[in-house]
């Protein structure tokens, strides 16, 4: 079983696999929460990273009350928050390293 | 139906039972802020989100509100309950095939099946597609540098035909791990998610690959850091040291009057990158003191400190 390094995913597929409608993933592309290639919405075409996003975009949207605008900036700063977590727990681990007495 | 607990909505939204709507309202988005499981790190957050969202729908409206005013009189928070003489429970699944989401029993037995609907869903003729899993992998950096097969079990949630989640099944597989991967990719494996309903196809599973932390090495992108600890004396004079690699060892120079701290790099020793190329493993030198001296080697210092006549904090005296 091989897996292709990079999926990309067709509106149709975005849609069903999100549970999400045309209209919608229109809404969040016209954020731009998830940037997908192609001119026009039936030429789209998304990574599986996209599919995970678009999904926490909607869900965050639903259960916090957030507009689109407050979506797309909280997605953001998770991003954010994540990467410096991971900076963070890599540092530690350095200074740890430079630190202890063996 | 079987015993269930009491839930106290309002100890559960901290707020008094007198809160008038906007107050449960702040309460509850406040809750929901913290503990949605999309932004929280803590370990039972998601529970905790269900709690309030649960809470809240029990609460926000007048009706729902005074239903449940009623029967708090006969239950105590985190207490079996079992209602008032001759009150009847609505009932798990009974209500007409809605979703019920992920709320509690208790939630059901008073207020039925909820009506949830989908949220933006597209109302699709046949089947509907099985959900797609995710589930984290942990990879040794040694598994990364070739095509290696790990076996995996994972959960997959089963529906019934309403749509209504039943169970969870275990899955194993035995998944090919490309040789390159990173640290966060997610691995697509087609049709190993979720069964899809009537007719619908099978979700996906994403392997999103998590680096096992190592006891030696540390990940910065496509390269490897180690540490190299050395005596005051290998680094004032130099040494050949052989270091630990991946997949074996190299020897390494290490130059005269070398400074702690710095670091050296070995070409082709890091971790595989996309292009089939390895990176560098950096070795970052650390002068370690030995721990006991008798007074032979500590008389051997204090020559060395009158002879070397060397200020490490020359620039502080200005």
């Amino acid at each position: 079983m091989s897996s292709p390094r990079v999926v990309q995913v067709n509106m149709t597929e975005f849609c069903e696999a999100t549970e999400l409608s045309v209209a919608y993933v229109i809404e969040i592309v016209e954020h731009g929460i998830v940037e997908p290639v192609g001119k026009t919405p039936e030429s789209w075409h998304f990574t599986d990273y996209e599919l995970a996003l678009a999904k926490r975009a909607s869900t965050l949207r639903k259960d916090l009350d957030l507009e689109w605008e407050g979506v797309a900036l909280a997605l953001n700063l998770l991003e954010e928050v994540q990467q410096l977590r991971a900076e963070n727990q890599m540092l530690k681990q350095r200074l740890g390293r430079l630190v202890q007495t063996p | 139906m079987p015993p269930m607990d009491f839930k106290d909505y309002y100890k559960i939204l901290g707020v008094e039972p007198t809160a008038d709507d906007k107050a449960i309202k702040t309460a509850y988005r406040k809750l929901a802020r913290k503990y949605h499981p999309d932004v929280s790190k803590e370990k039972d957050a998601e529970a905790k989100f269900k709690d309030a969202s649960e809470a809240y729908e029990a609460l926000k409206s007048a009706d729902k509100r005074a239903e449940y005013d009623d029967l708090r009189k006969y239950g105590q928070h985190g207490q079996p309950f079992q209602g008032p003489p001759g009150w009847q429970s609505r009932g798990g699944y009974g209500g007409g095939g809605e979703d019920t989401g992920d709320f509690s029993d208790f939630f059901s037995s008073i207020f039925g099946s909820r009506g949830n609907g989908f949220g933006g869903a597209q109302g699709r003729s046949a089947g509907r597609r099985g959900q797609d899993v995710e589930m984290e992998l942990p990879v040794f950096l040694e598994e990364t540098l070739s095509n290696e097969s790990k076996p995996i079990n994972f959960q997959v949630p089963q529906y019934n035909a309403a749509g209504q989640h039943v169970s969870n099944t275990t899955k194993s597989l035995n998944v090919k791990i490309p040789a390159g991967v990173a640290d966060g990719e997610r691995i697509r494996l087609k049709g190993q998610g979720a069964p899809g309903v009537g007719g619908g196809t099978n979700g996906d599973l994403y392997l999103i690959i998590k680096f096992a932390p190592h006891p030696k090495f540390d990940v910065e992108g496509e390269n490897l850091i180690i540490t190299l600890p050395l005596a005051p004396w290998e680094l004032a004079l130099g040494a050949e040291v052989a270091v630990p690699t991946l997949t074996g060892k190299i020897n390494l120079k290490v130059p005269a009057g070398s400074q702690n701290g710095q670091r050296m790099r070995a070409k082709g020793h890091g971790l595989l990158n996309k292009a089939g190329q390895r990176g560098y493993l950096f070795v970052q030198l650390k002068a370690v003191m030995p721990k006991n001296t008798d007074d032979e080697v500590k008389a051997l210092w204090q020559e060395l400190a009158k002879k070397a006549a060397f200020d490490p904090r020359e620039t502080w005296s200005s």
